[in-house]
Parts: C-alpha cells; sequence; structure tokens
C-alpha cells in the first residue's frame, strides 16, 4: 500500500514538472514581434509571467510538498488548525497588492497601442464572408483577394470594418487584432520595422471558411511601396 | 426539543413497495423526489457528455493534421459549436444541478427541495431541450454552427437560413427555464427548509456555494433569454435589435450575452468548489480551513463575476475607460479565487492524507484550476488579451477552467456520493487508473494549445497553417488518452452499480466534525431522507 501512495507522489511530481516545463516552454513561444505594439505586448506579457509565476510555483509548490508529507500514517495525528487570521489577511492582501502592480504597466501599454499616432499612410479594411478587401483612400486604390502591401517603418493606420457579419483582422507578429464589426469602424495601427511576407488570419467566427479567410502582409521599402502604387493605379 | 419528534408515519412507505417493472419506470417517471431526480440529472447529464465528448473527439481527429476531411467545414462548424453548447449547458450546468439536487437537501437536514413538482419540471425541460438542439443535425441546413457563443449577424436569418439557429435558440430556452425554475428551487430551500439549529453558518460548504450559485443563475440566466428572445425575433418577425441597417447592433448581443456567460462561468465552478471543499477536509482529517474566509470569498466572486463581462469583448473596439474597469475588475477577481486556493492548500497541510479517488481528483482539480486562475489574470490584461483572443490560448484557458476545474470536481464529487447514491463501491484501482489518465490525458490535450494560440492560431477553425501541426498532434493524443479514461469510466461504474460491494452509510470513515449529514442515513438514504429530523446543536 505504501508503495502504492509512493507512486502516486511521484506521478504526481512527474506530473507538475511536466506542467512547469510546459509553462516553460511558452516563454519562446509568444511570436517574432515585428512592430513596437507587439514589442510592448510581449514585454507586458513577461512582467504578467514574472509576477503571476511566484503564486503559480508557491501553489503548486505547497500542494506537492503537502502530496508528499502529509500522507496518512499510523501513529501520526493530523492537525486540528482550522483558521487563522492574520494568515488569512496576508494571502488576501499581497494578491490584491500584485494586482494593482501589474496594472501599471498593463495601463501604460494599453494608452501606448490606443493613441494611434499621426499616420504616413491610411488604410481600410474591410472584411467580407471570406476575404478581405483593402482601400487606399489616399492613393484611390482599391482592391481583394490579394495581400495587403505597406511600407516598412512608416506609421499605418487602418480602419476596420465589415460588410456582413463579424470578422476579426488579426496579425500574430503585428500585436494587432481588431474586430470588422458591421455598421462601426474601429482603429488601429501598426508600424512594421523589417520588409517581409507576414501572415495571419481572420479571428473571429464568421462562417463556413472561417478557417480559409487567411491575411498576407507583404512589408516593402518606402521605395518599392512607391513603385507598387504606380503600378497599382496603373493597371486600375 | 420539540423539532425532534417531527415523525412523518408515512416515511419509508414507498421504500417498501414492491415493484415490478411497469411500476418501476411509472416511478421514476412520475417521481418528485429530489434524490431520483438528482440521480436522473446525472443519467441525463452523463449522456450528453458523451455525446459532447464524442463531438471533440470528431474535432480532435480533423485537427490532428493540417487539410483532413474527416469533416467538411460547414459540419466541423456545427460539430463545434454543439460542442460548446452541449458541455456547458447539457453536462456542466444540469450534472451540478444533479448532485445538488441530491445531496444539499440531506445536508440541511430537509426532506426534500421546497417545491419538488417544480424540481421534477426542470429536469424534464431538459430532454426535449438537448434533443431540440441536436434534431438540427438531421435538418436542412445542418444544426447551429455559430459556435456557443452565436454572435449576429452569423446568426442572422440571412446568414443562418436553416432552422438550426432557430432550434438552439429555443433549446437554450427551454434549458434556460429549466435553470431558472431550478435556481428559485435551490434558494428557497436553502433558506427555509434547514433542519433546527442549522444555521446559515453552520451549513457544510457545498451549501453556501449552491446557494450563491442559484442566485447568480436567478439574476444572470433571465438576461440571456432576454437576449435570445431579441435574437429569436430579429430572425422571425423582422426586428432589428442586431440589425446595423435598422439602427440596431451587434455588439450589443456580445454584451447581453456575456453579461450572462461570464457569470455562468462561476455557475459552472462554484459548485465544484463545493464538493471539492467537502472532499478536502474528508481525505485529510482536517476541518476545512477558513470557512468564513471562504464563504466571503465565494460571495465575493459571485458579485464580481457580474462587473467583469466586458473581458470577453476587448477586441471589440470598446470605449477606453470601460476596457480599464473590466481589465480591473477582472484582475480583481484573482483575489477571492486565491483565497479559496489558499485556504485548500491550508486545509491539506499537517493533515492526514487518504488517497481515494475522490481526493485525487481533488487534488488534481488544485493543480489544473491554479493555472486556469493564473492565465485568467494575464487575459485581464488587455494589450495581452488582444494579442490571444479568439486564439487556441483562450481554448486552453478556458479548458483549464471549466475541464481542470469543473469536469475535475464533477468527478471528484461522483467518486465521493457513488456509494451513497448507489448503495455500492465503486472499484478503487481503476479509479485511480482513471484518474491518472485524465490528469496526464488532460494536460497533453489542453497544454500544447497554449503553445498555438501564443504563435497566432485562431479559435474554430476547421484547418490550419502547418506551422502549428506539432501543437495539434500532441492535442490529439491527449484527446484520445481522454477518451480511453472515460471509458474505462463507464465500465467501472456500470459494473459496480450491478455488482460493486455493498457500502455501508459512511464508507469514507469521516472523522465527526467532518461528517455531514448524508453520511448518518443509509446508502442509499430512505425516502424522505430522515425517519426523524435531525437536529443540529
Amino acid at each position: 500500500m505504501t508503495r502504492f501512495r509512493r507512486t502516486h507522489a511521484i506521478a504526481l511530481a512527474i506530473g507538475l514538472l511536466a506542467l512547469l516545463g510546459g509553462v516553460g516552454t511558452a516563454w519562446a513561444w509568444l511570436v517574432n514581434p515585428v512592430t513596437p505594439v507587439a514589442h510592448e505586448v510581449r514585454d507586458l506579457w513577461y512582467k504578467a509571467v514574472g509576477v503571476t509565476m511566484f503564486f503559480f510555483v508557491l501553489a503548486e509548490g505547497i500542494l506537492l510538498v503537502a502530496v508528499l508529507k502529509f500522507r496518512a500514517k499510523p501513529g501520526v495525528a493530523p492537525a486540528t488548525f482550522h483558521e487563522n487570521i492574520k494568515l488569512e489577511l496576508v494571502w488576501t492582501a499581497i494578491p490584491a497588492l500584485a494586482m494593482v502592480i501589474l496594472a501599471g504597466p498593463a495601463f501604460s501599454t494599453l494608452k501606448y497601442l490606443e493613441t494611434v499616432p499621426k499616420s504616413d499612410l491610411t488604410i481600410e479594411i474591410v472584411g467580407h464572408q471570406w476575404f478581405w478587401e483593402y482601400r487606399y483612400p489616399g492613393q484611390g486604390i482599391v482592391f481583394a483577394n490579394e495581400p495587403l502591401v505597406i511600407p516598412a517603418n512608416k506609421i499605418v493606420a487602418a480602419d476596420v470594418t465589415s460588410i456582413d457579419v463579424v470578422h476579426s483582422w488579426f496579425m500574430p507578429e503585428f500585436g494587432v487584432k481588431m474586430d470588422a464589426n458591421p455598421g462601426r469602424v474601429n482603429h488601429t495601427w501598426f508600424q512594421v520595422e523589417r520588409p517581409g511576407t507576414y501572415r495571419g488570419q481572420c479571428a473571429e467566427l464568421c462562417g463556413v471558411l472561417h478557417g480559409d479567410m487567411l491575411i498576407t502582409v507583404q512589408v516593402v521599402t518606402p521605395e518599392e511601396f512607391e513603385r507598387w502604387i504606380e503600378q497599382k493605379k496603373k493597371g486600375a | 426539543m420539540e423539532a425532534g419528534t417531527l415523525t412523518r408515519p408515512h416515511a419509508g412507505v414507498h421504500a417498501e413497495h414492491k415493484a415490478g417493472l411497469r411500476s418501476t419506470i411509472l416511478d421514476w417517471l412520475l417521481t418528485t423526489d429530489h434524490k431520483k431526480i438528482g440521480v436522473m440529472y446525472i443519467w441525463l447529464a452523463f449522456s450528453f457528455f458523451a455525446i459532447a465528448g464524442v463531438f471533440a473527439l470528431v474535432m480532435r481527429a480533423q485537427l490532428s493534421a493540417p487539410g483532413l476531411h474527416v469533416l467538411r467545414p460547414d459540419v466541423y462548424n456545427q460539430i463545434m459549436s454543439l460542442h460548446g453548447t452541449f458541455m456547458i449547458f447539457f453536462w456542466t450546468i444540469p450534472i451540478m444541478a444533479g448532485i445538488g439536487n441530491y445531496v444539499v437537501p440531506i445536508q440541511i437536514g430537509a426532506r426534500d427541495m421546497a417545491f419538488p413538482r417544480v424540481n421534477a419540471f426542470s429536469f424534464w425541460l431538459l430532454i426535449p431541450a438537448g434533443l431540440l438542439m441536436l434534431s438540427g443535425l438531421w435538418l436542412q441546413g445542418g444544426a447551429a454552427a455559430a459556435g456557443w457563443t452565436g454572435y449576429p449577424p452569423l446568426t442572422d436569418r440571412q446568414y443562418s437560413p436553416g432552422p438550426g439557429v432557430d432550434l438552439w435558440i429555443l433549446g437554450l430556452h427551454l434549458a434556460g427555464m429549466a435553470s431558472i425554475l431550478g435556481a428559485i428551487n435551490f434558494v428557497v430551500t436553502i433558506l427555509n427548509l434547514r433542519a433546527p439549529g442549522m444555521t446559515m453558518m453552520k451549513m457544510p460548504m457545498l451549501c453556501w456555494n449552491v446557494l450563491i450559485t442559484q442566485s447568480i443563475i436567478l439574476v444572470a440566466t433571465p438576461v440571456l433569454a432576454g437576449a435570445l428572445t431579441m435574437l429569436l425575433t430579429d430572425r422571425m418577425f423582422g426586428t432589428g435589435f442586431f440589425h446595423p441597417s435598422a439602427g440596431g447592433d451587434p455588439v450589443l448581443w456580445q454584451h447581453l450575452f456575456w453579461f450572462y456567460s461570464h457569470p455562468a462561468v462561476y455557475i459552472m465552478v462554484l459548485p465544484g468548489m463545493g464538493f471539492v471543499s467537502q472532499i478536502l477536509p474528508a481525505f485529510s482529517s482536517k476541518r476545512l480551513f477558513g470557512y468564513k474566509g471562504m464563504v466571503l470569498a465565494t460571495a465575493g466572486i459571485g458579485f464580481i463575476g457580474f462587473l467583469v463581462w466586458g473581458h470577453h469583448m476587448f477586441a471589440t473596439g470598446m470605449d477606453p475607460g470601460l476596457r480599464r474597469f473590466f481589465s480591473f475588475a477582472s484582475m480583481v477577481i484573482a483575489v477571492p479565487t486565491g483565497i479559496k486556493i489558499w485556504s485548500w492548500l491550508a486545509t491539506v497541510w499537517g493533515g492526514s492524507i487518504r488517497f481515494r479517488t475522490p481526493m485525487l481528483y481533488g487534488l488534481g482539480f488544485i493543480a489544473l484550476f491554479t493555472i486556469g486562475g493564473i492565465t485568467g489574470v494575464w487575459l485581464a490584461l488587455v494589450p495581452f488579451d488582444v494579442q490571444v483572443h479568439d486564439t487556441y490560448f483562450v481554448v486552453a484557458h478556458l479548458h483549464y477552467v471549466l475541464f481542470g476545474g469543473s469536469l475535475m470536481s464533477i468527478f471528484a464529487g461522483i467518486y465521493y456520493w457513488f456509494p451513497k447514491m448507489s448503495g455500492r463501491m465503486y472499484n478503487e484501482f481503476w479509479g485511480k487508473v482513471q484518474f491518472w489518465l485524465v490528469f496526464i490525458g488532460m494536460n497533453l490535450t489542453f497544454m500544447p494549445m497554449h503553445m498555438a494560440g501564443m504563435l497566432g492560431m485562431p479559435r474554430r477553425i476547421y484547418t490550419y497553417q502547418p506551422q502549428f501541426t506539432i501543437w495539434n498532434q500532441i492535442a490529439s493524443v491527449g484527446a484520445a488518452v481522454l477518451g480511453v479514461a472515460m471509458l474505462i469510466f463507464t465500465i467501472n461504474m456500470l459494473y459496480s452499480l450491478a455488482r460493486g460491494k455493498r457500502a455501508p452509510a459512511d464508507p469514507w470513515d469521516h472523522d465527526e466534525f467532518n461528517k455531514t449529514l448524508e453520511w448518518k442515513v443509509s446508502s442509499p438514504p430512505p425516502a424522505e431522507n430522515f425517519h426523524t429530523l435531525p437536529v443540529i446543536r
């Protein structure tokens, strides 16, 4: 019987270690940020992990130790304590304090990503079942079902809406997710640091082919962007 | 005391009735006995759980590699929507109502619920509710396919023309009605039918959790019913509550829906916390630590739970001030939740722990629910939430709360009260094997979803881009392990119902201070529970 219990304890320990390992690997996986907003989001996440890991390790650690240490043994009587006001105040106050501390960076990051700076380029993103339409009102360009093309290192402001159901324009590496609601226009912005091809997809269930509503963004140098605009105008 | 002599001459008459098959069936169909209704709730909920679980396994088969064609995209969306709706409305909520129905009246020393016929009516509403919703699968246009959240305009007639969404609405209406009636019944029962001397602060913790849960249902569920009615009239009678072209707003639905559905998370987890609050002390041979603090924390969770619905909507383009309010309120709710976790740990600490299956599930609940709580704090931070909102990260988070939390506690409760309800013992060895398969399978299934979500995999997609493959494959293996675990559970329980060892009144050898009233009556308890109403000192 003892051997049986020990196996349990060992299995539980392995399980918890695996969990910790899983959470640990998650560190590496918050995509590769390529905009200032995405960098801020990842930094905020690191802070959140830092604050919450303390409580996580404490709780799971106490659980593990308790499971290993307090198995029923003949002749060992259980403790009888069942309240301790001081202790209860401490474990109310400290997490509350931690939440207030965490709210600081959370709100400042929020302020940063909410404030759309003076933009170099304004585009409109319109969700359809099941493709994206892009408009460049300043340049008089409209197209759909093709990659969005934007210049690197320029501030792009985007107005997001939908023609039919709710969609969501989601570019993980940009730190951008904005719902496209019919009858409303939402505003977001991004400034992509490196040229390249980036992929995302619709993040709000929008019907049968929701899973196929992909997004491709080509980020090019400003010169290439000018050339592309000229070409697009001629083509249209 | 007067109350000690409240004996009913006819108590026990039913038990002596010699029943043929026909009268047994009639007895169950017509019963108003809270124990029988509780048992029927449990059977029904497990049946729906099996259906919704098979849906989950089929989805994991479809997602075991990118580009598979196990399910057509439209069928995937139906299966996914029904999985969510059934797991919530036809498994978690009813099974907790079922266990509560069985245990709470006995724990407070009552002979039955306050309104036994209403109780039976609540139960019988659930069968047509579930069948209505499922029936869409065989009709033209299929079942509802807009997720368990049913956001318009996708659920409008224009984009969901078939009867699926109408059946979904009507099914939810019936289930909601069952819930509201049940809530009235529970609240009245707990407030009025407690045995002499059973003051509120002497009630077992489970009764507090059920009381608070049912109060939440009483406030929140009518709001869902209202929103569903608006959606139905939009579809049927051409109103425009959620139509932008008619001056309505789809985001209004989201507000109303989440005003119900966030508290619904607590509806689904607080009763389970009650089970765990009974089980951890019982198998540690200690009193529950910080009873008063636990009661306050539970009430606090119930109240703050109504102030956080907006955190489901951070990406909708919400007012900045509101975003900050909902964000901070969502962080604050971690504090009472934390109080409960610390108190359970303090309960176990220093005890003499007996590792029976219910205890394993209780401890597993703490380990897993804590993870859901931690990711919940992350999700309260708007910028991080926007990054992972509507991705598999949220799927992972909600399953750590509802599988790691609710389901683990439900299994703890089922194993704990199975001997009481059936009068027989389950097989302990297979119970433990099943626990470990669930614990490992659960983490294999849902931990990798965190990674997929952080890499940018949206939820509710019928296939995915190749970079998410490895995480999905691990999840699919985990789901298979869970499937095996549930088979073992089914066989163990069915076999034990027929052949299990007879259970004594108190199969767990509770210490006197942990021995709630249900362990002082026979297993199963007699009709009307007590020959003489107990008096609590």
